[in-house]
């Protein structure tokens, strides 16, 4: 015990170099902004402040010195160790090669998404087709009716401030449903498929009933091009709940929390992939899909976003990088 | 955890084997920051909603106006907390204002990843109404974690800003007649040291009788175990620690 110095000796001898780190740390930014020759005096005057944290617990110097040393080693910890900074390139990785890659390592789970959304919206629209008053077992007539007056009269255009009133909402409201789709998937993935078959369930309800009313050529005008960006984005959504939750349940060997981490940035990417999705979805739903273009044109503009989006989302960061990313 | 010390901290260790503790943040003290949080961005929403009314007031673009504002809301409803945590480091404003920080389990900074996947899952904590299920979730969690954060594998801290305190001193200086009734060395095992310590820091803010009884709790067995009599136990404490806290000089 003897071979301790006495405490105030201790801090006397040692407090300046505590200062030094917390000057450096509240002060002037993030490290690798500094000069070379700071950042390795920060390292060194770091190990030393461990040494020192060590050693007034093990001396049993007073409970306020070890919270201090706790203090501004923890904050020094957390400066040294910082997170990569953000920067931009990492959105267009994430556009061009991260999105379309976690996509296709989890596609198992986009195609139970796509499946519990599509499946559920199919029969239910044809079957309201068939008879209408099948819709009414998932929307109240009153609003099925609005809906169908909705589309009764040609796409003629609005006023462009009524667009942008438009554009507002989809991206507030379908991003939204999007996002909580995914939220809920940490629910053991019960809230996704929650979600995922309630959304197809009222929008097969919807198309098959204005189908019904003879306004057919209307809605499937009005949705087709939008519809591509809308729906697949709410199936991925849903597809990465699906796999958070998953990995609640097989969880590979690793506690269920290390399990649901190790999906995080797939969860991520996935997710921010799907909202720049809404997003374009959104601008068409505002602005292209009311106008008074003529059908066929539209039809045409569905048919290819489709396909370019089915090849960017089979094709795109294709390549050796991809197959040494799956190894990892 | 088996020396885990009842109180709201968390020890981490690093790869260079040191071993910090961060006091956790309880619901409480979040849910100030999340209020805090929910005025900026509704005043945030407000001024720009006032702005856009005066400025497109009369002309043709009230219901464009409208469409701003449902994106702003819809920004300020899911990325408010993505913007803040990535830029400064996990805190939003409220955090700063309440020295909260939103850190990874092992002491390390969150990801971008990480925040993104805690500030989403936020829709679930959410459920079925104002944080329900986050609140029980953090309830019954070690580290008060919610859904997001176990998902993501982060957790709240209270940034610790102690400064370097003035050593502890024995007023007024024990004199040597009050240290020849007591032995030479005294050694107090740590427990018991902290325990006299916060008492000691504590004994001007406190009334004479209150702390002589609080005194009283730890002084007798301490005088049976030195085999030695007292006759103020705040003072005898303020002597034991003295002499305890002199090792090696």
């Amino acid at each position: 015990m003897s071979s301790y110095p006495h405490q105030d000796a201790f801090v006397a001898a040692r407090s300046a170099e505590w200062r030094a780190v917390e000057g450096m740390v509240i002060t002037g930014g993030p490290l690798y902004r500094r000069p070379p020759s700071e950042i390795a005096r920060f390292a060194t005057l770091y190990r030393n402040l461990c040494g020192d944290l060590v050693h007034a617990r093990s001396a049993g110097y007073t409970s306020d010195l070890v919270a201090y040393l706790d203090g501004v080693a923890g904050r020094a910890h957390g400066a040294l160790h910082r997170a990569p900074p953000f920067r931009a390139r990492a959105f267009v990785d994430l556009v061009t090669t991260a999105l379309p890659r976690a996509l296709r390592r989890q596609r198992r789970f986009h195609a139970i998404a796509a499946l519990l959304f599509f499946g559920p919206l199919l029969a239910l629209a044809i079957a309201t087709v068939l008879d209408p008053t099948t819709a009414e077992l998932v929307l109240p007539r009153g609003q099925l009716e609005a809906m169908s007056q909705m589309y009764a009269d040609e796409l003629s255009g609005r006023s462009e401030g009524a667009d942008a009133a438009m554009a507002g909402f989809y991206v507030n409201n379908n991003i939204g449903i999007a996002f909580r789709c995914f939220a809920t998937g940490v629910l053991f993935g019960l809230g996704a498929v929650f979600f995922l078959v309630y959304n197809g369930l009222s929008i097969g309800a919807t198309v098959g009933f204005v189908i019904a009313s003879g306004h057919g050529h209307n809605i499937l005008t009005f949705i087709c091009t939008h519809g591509v960006f809308e729906l697949s984005a709410l199936v991925i959504a849903g597809g990465a709940g699906l796999q958070m939750g998953y990995s609640l349940i097989s969880t590979g060997g690793r506690t269920r929390l290390g399990s649901i981490r190790a999906q995080v940035p797939d969860l991520s990417t996935t997710i921010l992939g799907a909202a720049v999705m809404l997003a374009i979805a959104a601008g068409l739903e505002a602005f292209w899909s009311p106008s008074s273009i003529p059908a066929p044109i539209k039809w045409a503009t569905a048919a290819l976003s489709a396909s370019l989006l089915l090849a960017y989302l089979l094709l795109a960061g294709r390549g050796p990088t991809e197959q040494a990313e799956a190894r990892r | 955890m088996d020396d885990a010390p009842l109180d709201t901290s968390t020890e981490i260790e690093t790869p260079e084997h040191i071993r910090f503790r961060y006091q956790l943040a309880g619901p409480a003290r979040r849910g100030v920051a999340y209020l805090i949080d929910l005025v900026i961005r509704g005043a945030v929403f407000g001024v720009l909603a006032l702005l856009l009314y005066f400025t497109a007031h009369g002309l043709d673009f009230e219901e464009a106006t409208t469409g701003v504002l449902l994106i702003v809301l819809f920004l300020t409803e899911w990325f408010y907390y993505v913007l803040f945590e990535s830029l400064w480091d996990g805190r939003s404003p409220g955090k700063r204002m309440c020295g909260l920080r939103v850190i990874k389990e092992g002491g390390y900074p969150a990801t971008f990843a990480d925040i993104v996947v805690r500030n989403l899952v936020r829709g679930a904590d959410f459920l079925p109404f104002g944080y329900a299920l986050g609140l029980l979730v953090m309830s019954a969690d070690h580290r008060f974690r919610r859904l997001g954060d176990l998902a993501a594998g982060t957790m709240v801290v209270v940034e610790e800003h102690a400064a370097l305190t003035e050593p502890l001193r024995i007023k007024p200086a024990p004199t040597p007649a009050e240290l020849a009734t007591l032995p030479a060395r005294v050694i107090l095992r740590a427990g018991e040291l902290e325990a006299i310590e916060l008492f000691l820091r504590r004994q001007g803010a406190l009334h004479p009788e209150r702390e002589e009884e609080l005194a009283e709790l730890l002084a007798p067995t301490q005088a049976q175990r030195l085999g030695v009599r007292y006759q103020h136990a705040g003072r005898f404490l303020a002597l034991l620690f003295h002499l305890a806290t002199q090792r090696g000089s």
